[in-house]
């Protein structure tokens, strides 16, 4: 018994010392792997920290790596005497899930930080709550960086300390769905004399603010608010708003939502037979496969393209030049948001980088300041490190909201330089 | 006669010697008793040093959730297992955060209070509960940190969805490391005495027998809270350390993320055993970072090794690796044949 | 207004004895909680899903055939893993429970999100019920439920499979010792808790979208309706279900919105606290207190 000990434990010592070798070759290997460098100059990496579930945030992706593309194709980037490729490194933060806490979010975006080294950041975080938290991040390893959170929080942090935060810039911020939407409202309250307003909205920072700014202009503007729900991210009953909206006689419902039960509220509102038009923002109803999805049920519904590059708008050639790139490339676009601002972001930024002649961050940032040119969604500017939008693309950036009308049509309606139709009444209302 | 043979489970001889007085006699006694109580302390300190800049991050996280782990176990060991660590962590981690955001103690001062505060109340939220048994303690463990979750969400106090941001961070990496490895190993090895002790001795009694304490004169209850101070103490420290780690605290503090990563932990490494937990810990940390890239199915290799670790090995590793250590198993002879009835 | 509180009331109560049955089957007769009660449900929407929309397959067919595979993984489940852990409750909790979450995340990580995962109704549109709009699914449920009640109880109290069932809950080795192999018998009512699992949810889920995060909403909502009405009896689970449904109509309407998720919560919380075995349950005072 003691021999069958020995042998088995010298055989074991053999196996031992070979599965060392071989593990020390193996780590030697992946190490100068990584090393390997080529002839070439270092790509300009493109961090995107995201969390990819949300569709919007795969579809911006989608944009980013388009407009990389593009770029690459025509020979890269000019950074002072060389020109250089662009890489995107995206990482999943799975900010978009309820369980995830704010820390292993944060973590993603170190991890992405620390390990692939990006220059700059497209995108960023898809949760408002992260990007606050991670705009101190992104200060600390001076990383240029241009958003899309919405909450309007953003301007506020970075009015606070703009010295601390010269590296961060956003995109577009919910107080202009405000704005926009609120013209659409004036039109309705012109047109058909609608007074009677009902909000629904899911509870989370970004469309809880958007509605209470809505809320104020309604009051502002003499119309009646009838009643204000919030709704938990994964509600699917909606009826108690509905039979109140219904018993109040109202004319118009406002919803902001951007999570998948939200197109249950459309479904309800149709068993209810509610005679009053949805107008605000929906996240399933924006694309083209809502009309496949839905059927005639949505016909009548207004909803608003944060950013109106997202839309082909046929007086709007450069919107319409991008939808089709994009389509071609990727398929048709089935979100409102992020898409069209992605892709103008990474335009903006490096033609930021080849003003500042070099990778630095501050000089970056300083060139991202000036920034005045023609985008998808507009004529791209920032004001406060944020995109300015207004009602003309050929000075500021541009919202579009639009109305399904029948054989599944998106026409827009507002604003005025790209309209292409007028609101007409849902099927419930006549 | 066919000669059977039986596997043999005995005491190492070194043990036999060192169980008694005589692991002074020499210094191969001493480091047998030892070596496997300093090996982890000293291989962290030495891993803190040499690892990337990353993976220290990845460390001071993994020793937080050690004392999640352990908390969590010792619970376990007075009969109470929470589903819910979540709750005590969120907790610690909202006093501490309160304590530096609205009152504006600097960090030395909130961690130590958000602690201190967070168990009385995690002690007082569970009160009304330490009538219950068994499984109905864990649900009602599992449903309050949901509640209050939703309940947050929806009044908006403490920050609401957003949660508070902005709050003192720590002075560099070096003092995180250094405060988060000793409070490790001060609850691991205080944690253990306690136990060992005659004082620990009444909450490894409440989950044997709880009558035959109530029997001895000694409340059930109030024993019962005091083990709920004590472990939830622990877990809001990993709460306030974490709140000052990140400088925010949001409502994703009570994410059953939390709840889940001491019951892995402690199936994985061996309930019941403060260092099988730790163990556990220390394994599914710096996996769970690795299998990052995995995006959701991180979770669900977690929660398959979980799942197969409770059916097939439910001792846990621990203390597998401890009868390792501690015995050596051999074949012998069963003269006479096994007997078989 | 009252009125539609009335009906929608109603009718969120009978989705809750659906949800809350299989579950609540399953814990009477052998004495395992199933955690993974709300896996099951949103896999079997999926099953139904893929079956409809991937493979053309009739609706009725692929429910049925989701139906069955889903009973049948409940039975597996059970085989394989349940059998070994029997009598030690912390282990069966915590088996079931991370094979739930392994079921639910790996739907989310293969990409369950989006308006694309639903189920259409079965027949569309709508009729009127004391002056609210009630869409023809939920009247459909409705009818489902008082079916599903109904062959309950007959088959518990009126068949020899059903008596068999009662029988190795009341008292295992008795039923053992009269022949009923309470092995099997447990396997079984396994199978009949995921069936029932998977029927609610081929029912209920073309209200809505197949969402991952509804299936640990279902667990928590049929822990609350078992709990409140005691982890054994049906007419519990049936008074349970209606008190939260109304409760959370009303909070709905009245209140505000955002707190309907709280309410079942807090009624588990207080019912816990004050009559721990549930409100038809039988009474364990002794075994439950300290």
């Amino acid at each position: 018994m003691g021999c069958t000990k020995t042998i088995s434990k010298e055989g074991f010592m053999i196996l031992w010392k070979i599965l060392c070798r071989i593990t020390l070759v193996l780590i030697a290997l992946l190490f100068l792997a990584s090393h390997v460098s080529f002839a070439a100059p270092p790509p300009i990496v493109i961090g995107v920290p995201s969390s990819f579930k949300s569709i919007e945030a795969s579809e911006g992706l989608k944009a980013i790596t388009l407009a990389v593309e593009e770029i690459n194709a025509k020979g890269g980037v000019k950074v002072g005497n060389e020109k250089r490729m662009l890489k995107v490194e995206s990482i999943e933060t799975r900010d978009m899930e309820p369980g995830v806490p704010l820390a292993d979010a944060l973590l993603a975006n170190e991890k992405l930080i620390l390990e692939k080294k990006p220059h700059v950041i497209i995108q960023g975080p898809t949760r408002s709550e992260v990007l606050l938290a991670a705009m101190d991040l992104y200060a600390q390893y001076k990383i240029p960086s241009i958003n899309n959170a919405v909450a309007s929080k953003f301007v506020d942090q970075y009015k606070s300390n703009p010295e601390k935060y010269r590296h961060c810039f956003r995109m577009f911020d919910g107080k202009y769905v405000v704005a926009g939407l609120g013209k659409v409202m004036e039109k309705m309250n012109k047109e058909y004399g609608f007074k009677k307003a009902y909000i629904v909205v899911q509870d989370a920072i970004w469309a809880v603010g958007i509605a209470n700014g809505m809320n104020a202009w309604y009051k502002a503007n003499g119309w009646e608010v009838v009643g204000f729900d919030k709704y938990p991210t994964g509600a699917s009953d909606f009826s108690s708003s509905l039979i109140k909206a219904k018993n109040a006689g109202v004319q118009v419902v406002f919803p902001i939502f951007d999570m998948p039960q939200s197109g249950i509220l459309v479904q309800q509102w149709k068993d209810m037979k509610v005679p009053a038009i949805f107008a605000g923002f929906i996240s399933p109803l924006m694309g083209s496969n809502a009309w496949k999805t839905f059927g005639e049920k949505i016909e009548g519904v207004i909803n608003i393209v944060f950013d109106g590059g997202n839309l082909p708008l046929e007086k709007y050639p450069p919107a319409k030049k991008f939808y089709d790139a994009f389509t071609k490339r990727w398929g048709e676009m089935q979100v409102g948001h992020k898409p069209a601002v992605d892709y103008d972001g990474v335009y903006a930024m490096v033609r930021a980088i080849e003003r500042a002649g070099s990778l630095d961050p501050d000089k970056i940032a300083k060139e991202l300041e000036k920034t005045n040119m023609v985008g998808a969604t507009g004529r791209i500017h920032f004001a406060d490190h944020q995109y300015v939008f207004g009602d003309d693309p050929k000075v500021d950036a541009i919202s579009a909201v639009y109305q399904w009308k029948k054989g599944g049509k998106r026409v827009p309606i507002y604003p005025d330089s790209v309209a292409e139709g007028v609101i007409e009444k849902p099927a419930s209302m006549k | 006669m066919s000669i059977e043979r039986r596997k043999e489970r005995i005491d190492r001889p070194i043990k036999a010697v060192t169980d008694d007085i005589f692991c002074l006699s020499s210094i191969r006694e001493i480091a047998y008793l030892v070596i496997p109580r300093m090996l982890p302390v000293l291989g962290l300190l030495l891993l803190a040093f040499f690892v990337p800049q990353y993976w220290r991050k990845v460390m001071v996280i993994t020793f937080v959730m050690g004392m999640m782990a352990l908390s969590w176990d010792f619970m376990a060991s007075c009969g109470l297992t929470s589903l819910g660590q979540a709750l005590f962590f969120a907790l610690g981690a909202y006093s501490a955060g309160a304590m530096n955001h609205y009152f504006g103690l600097p960090i030395y001062l909130s961690i130590p209070l958000g602690t201190i505060i967070g168990a009385i109340i995690s002690t007082a939220c569970i009160y009304p509960t330490l009538g219950l048994r068994g499984i109905y303690f864990s649900v009602v463990t599992l449903i309050i940190p949901l509640m209050l979750m939703r309940i947050v969400e929806t009044t908006g106090i403490f920050g609401g969805t957003e949660g508070i941001t902005g709050l003192s961070p720590f002075p560099g990496i070096i003092v995180t490391m250094a405060v988060s490895m000793i409070a490790l190993w001060l609850t691991f090895f205080g944690l253990r005495r306690l136990i060992d002790s005659d004082y620990g001795h009444i909450f490894v009694a409440l989950k044997d027998n709880d009558r035959a304490v109530e029997a001895s004169g000694l409340s059930i209850r109030w024993f019962k809270v005091q083990a709920i101070f004590i472990g939830s103490g622990v877990c809001c420290f990993s709460g306030a350390f974490m709140t000052h780690y990140y400088m925010s605290i949001g409502m994703s503090a009570f994410a059953i993320d939390l709840s889940i990563f001491p019951i892995a932990a402690s199936v994985v490494g061996g309930m019941g055993t403060l260092a099988g937990p730790l163990l556990g810990a220390i394994i599914l940390g710096p996996l769970s970072e690795a299998l990052r890239a995995f995006g959701s199915y991180r979770v669900v290799i977690y929660a398959a090794l979980l799942g197969t670790f409770i059916v097939t090995l439910p001792e846990g590793l621990f203390p597998y690796l401890a009868r390792k250590y501690q015995q050596i198993e051999r074949w012998v002879e069963a003269p006479g044949g096994i007997s078989e009835d | 207004m009252f009125l539609s509180v009335l009906v929608y009331g109603f009718i969120n109560s009978v989705i809750l004895v659906m949800v809350a049955l299989g579950f609540s089957i399953t814990f009477g007769i052998s004495r395992v909680a199933n955690f993974s009660h709300g896996g099951f449900y949103v896999l079997g929407g999926i099953f139904t899903w893929y079956g409809l929309i991937k493979m053309d397959l009739p609706y009725f067919l692929s429910a049925i055939l989701s139906i069955l595979i889903i009973g049948a993984l409940g039975a597996l489940m059970y085989r394989v893993v349940l059998v070994r852990l029997k009598g030690l409750e912390l282990s069966e909790v915590i088996a079931t429970l991370s094979l739930g979450i392994v079921i639910l995340e790996l739907l989310r990580g293969l990409g369950v999100f989006g308006y694309e995962f639903r189920n259409p109704v079965f027949i569309d549109g709508s009729v009127d019920i004391l002056g609210v709009g009630v869409g023809i699914q939920r009247i459909i449920i409705v009818c489902a439920g008082a079916l599903l009640l109904i062959l309950l109880h007959f088959f518990v109290h009126h068949t020899k499979m059903g008596l068999a069932f009662r029988g190795v809950a009341q008292q295992e080795h008795t039923a053992l010792s009269v022949g009923i192999n309470p092995n099997l018998v447990s396997m079984l009512s396994l199978a009949m808790g995921s069936i029932m699992c998977a029927l609610s949810a081929v029912l209920i889920l073309p209200l809505g979208v197949i969402s991952v995060d509804e299936g640990y909403d279902i667990l928590i909502k049929a822990l609350a309706v078992c709990i409140i009405g005691g982890l054994e009896s049906t007419i519990g689970v049936l008074v349970a279900a209606f008190i939260i449904g109304y409760i959370e109509a009303l909070t709905s309407m009245y209140i505000s919105s955002s707190l309907t998720s709280v309410v079942p919560l807090a009624c588990m919380l207080v019912i816990l606290l004050i009559r721990p075995s549930g409100i038809f349950g039988k009474s364990k005072e002794i075994e439950e207190r300290v």
